[in-house]
């Protein structure tokens, strides 16, 4: 979760990921805001550092049930969905946000919807 | 490639013309008031999966503005979905406040007087204070509901002209056993556009536009014809719904959906294809590789899928009249409602549906395609408001639609024929 007080760590296989934690985000609604509330500098930083770890990542987070993940490994799995968030930005509109595109926070993602994934 | 295509869709269809379509009716509230008397408190409605609600006392309450109704649907226990309106006998407090949950019995919370999973009034406090009170006179008003392919339809019109299966097969008898019951993970999500309904509606109901509002997103996934342009492969139109089919680009992570679930050449052309460009894309479709619970073949879709047996098919867009916008991929699928609350204004409710996957990869691999969706349709929401204040000013009465806008002009042919003559949805 997104309490900045008490920041979640990584498993120790992936501490050099430490400094990107910030994307470490459970819900949709909170990567969609943390990437079009970002300078694009910061997504392209955090996207490298994640994408020379990617397949690493899955592999190791592969090991472990999507509907019991222990909390360093939900963590790391909430930056890999963040990888995913910000896809478009990096690879379609080379900006945060959608160009032209309607206002993200008009567009709401249904964080309850009964057959959501567990994570 | 396509070869340049000609088709001339419209050459079939001599009855719905080709010349300019009148925009009144996306501005003209007297419009709006017959749309309303006349289709949406009169035919199916789709409100959601029977997955939503899959034991007895599982409820959901739809509020549905065209046509001034509160709705609850519920399992019962012998396993059937009632729907009825959400109003109490007594002095017609609502009974339901929740969105959704889970019930043995429904309690009016004004006075409690209480109903059964079929509507069935069954405790009234204080009932000998009552006067010849019959309480099985005095259940919830039921509205018809029925299930095509495990699609929850309610039509408030107490005996429907149609059944649901009438409504449905004459367009979507041979779709029916697309593999929706292991299509199990869903996202939705919803925004109040400021327009018309059948302006939302139509900007998905044609591929015209993806060049250009798409440019920089999910073009590249759709097959190109020699000149540039994505002609569909085919389209049809029946007395209220109509299909469109659509080539993809299977070298595109996005345009090749089945990749994931099928695997091998596939996967790896695309992922080879997008390693340089979108490496985030190849990394997405690495990870997904065989985490899906199911296999999907396109050759066990049924026939009517891809019905023109297109090597690079990538989805058939249905529109399931009235504002049913129904996207079947050969893994995955769209659902989209387009929902008058107004003239001018349309509660969107998209929800898009998944394979469950197994592993972190195919879930990293699935949050990468719904994103990637999401986008596209913040790309498509971002014309809608612009254009219902332009066709308010009132400066062109009329709209031009070219061949491949066929679905277009079918809906507001359909709409119109509705509207103004007597027949009955």
């Amino acid at each position: 979760m997104s309490t900045h007080q008490n920041p979640p760590t990584l498993p120790p296989r992936f501490a050099a990921l430490q400094t990107y934690i910030h994307w470490s985000l459970a819900t949709e609604t909170e990567r969609t805001r943390m990437r079009n509330t970002s300078q694009m500098a910061e997504i392209v930083a955090f996207k490298d550092a994640m994408l020379v770890e990617v397949d690493a990542i899955v592999d190791y987070l592969n090991g472990f049930p999507l509907d019991a993940m222990p909390p360093q490994e939900a963590a790391l799995m909430h930056m890999l969905l963040s990888l995913a968030e910000v896809a478009p930005a990096v690879e379609a509109y080379r900006q945060p946000g959608v160009i032209d595109g309607y206002a993200f926070e008009r567009f709401k993602a249904d964080e309850t919807f009964v057959m959501r994934p567990p994570i | 490639m396509n070869k340049v295509i000609k088709l001339h869709l419209h050459d079939r269809y001599p009855e719905l013309g080709k010349g300019p379509v009148p925009v009144e009716p996306y501005i003209s509230a007297p419009y709006f008031d017959k749309e309303q008397a006349k289709i949406f408190k009169k035919t199916w409605l789709h409100v959601g999966r029977v997955e939503e609600i899959p034991k007895a006392g599982d409820y959901f309450v739809k509020d549905l503005e065209a046509c001034e109704a509160s709705i609850i649907v519920v399992r019962d226990k012998a396993g059937c979905i009632n729907a009825m309106h959400n109003v109490c006998s007594h002095r017609m407090n609502q009974i339901v406040y929740e969105k959704r949950g889970q019930a043995r019995k429904f309690f009016c919370k004004f006075h409690g007087w209480a109903y059964d999973l079929e509507g069935k009034l069954t405790g009234v406090p204080e009932e000998e204070s009552f006067f010849d009170l019959d309480k099985c006179d005095h259940g919830l008003t039921r509205v018809a509901c029925d299930v095509w392919q495990g699609f929850i339809f309610i039509n408030l019109d107490p005996n429907p002209a149609l059944s649901l299966a009438e409504f449905m097969q004459p367009m979507f008898r041979d779709i029916e056993g697309y593999p929706f019951d292991k299509i199990t993970t869903g996202f939705q999500w919803s925004t109040v556009v400021n327009c018309n309904w059948k302006l939302a509606l139509d900007a998905f109901q044609e591929a015209y536009h993806v060049a250009y509002v798409h440019g920089r997103s999910i073009a590249d996934a759709i097959d190109t014809a020699a000149d540039g342009a994505m002609p569909p492969l085919d389209a049809l139109c029946g007395e209220f719904h109509r299909r469109l089919s659509i080539a993809g680009n299977p070298k595109s992570v996005y345009g090749n959906p089945n990749a994931v679930t099928a695997g091998g050449a596939a996967a790896q052309q695309a992922i080879a294809d997008s390693a340089t460009a979108k490496p985030i894309a190849a990394a997405a479709l690495r990870a997904g590789l065989g985490s899906a619970t199911h296999q999907f073949r396109k050759e066990d879709l049924p026939k009517g899928m891809n019905w023109t047996g297109h090597d690079n098919w990538l989805f058939d867009i249905n529109v399931v009249f009235p504002d049913f916008y129904l996207s079947l991929r050969p893994n995955y699928f769209q659902a989209y409602n387009f929902r008058p609350l107004s003239q001018g204004k349309t509660l969107l409710e998209a929800r898009v549906y998944y394979p469950e996957m197994k592993t972190a990869g195919g879930r990293f691999y699935l949050e990468y395609m719904k994103v990637a969706l999401r986008d596209v349709l913040l790309e498509d929401l971002s014309t809608l408001e612009r254009t219902q204040s332009a066709v308010q000013t009132g400066v062109k009465k009329e709209m031009l639609l070219q061949d491949f806008e066929l679905l277009v002009r079918h809906g507001a042919h359909v709409v119109d024929r509705i509207v103004n003559e007597e027949t009955k949805a």
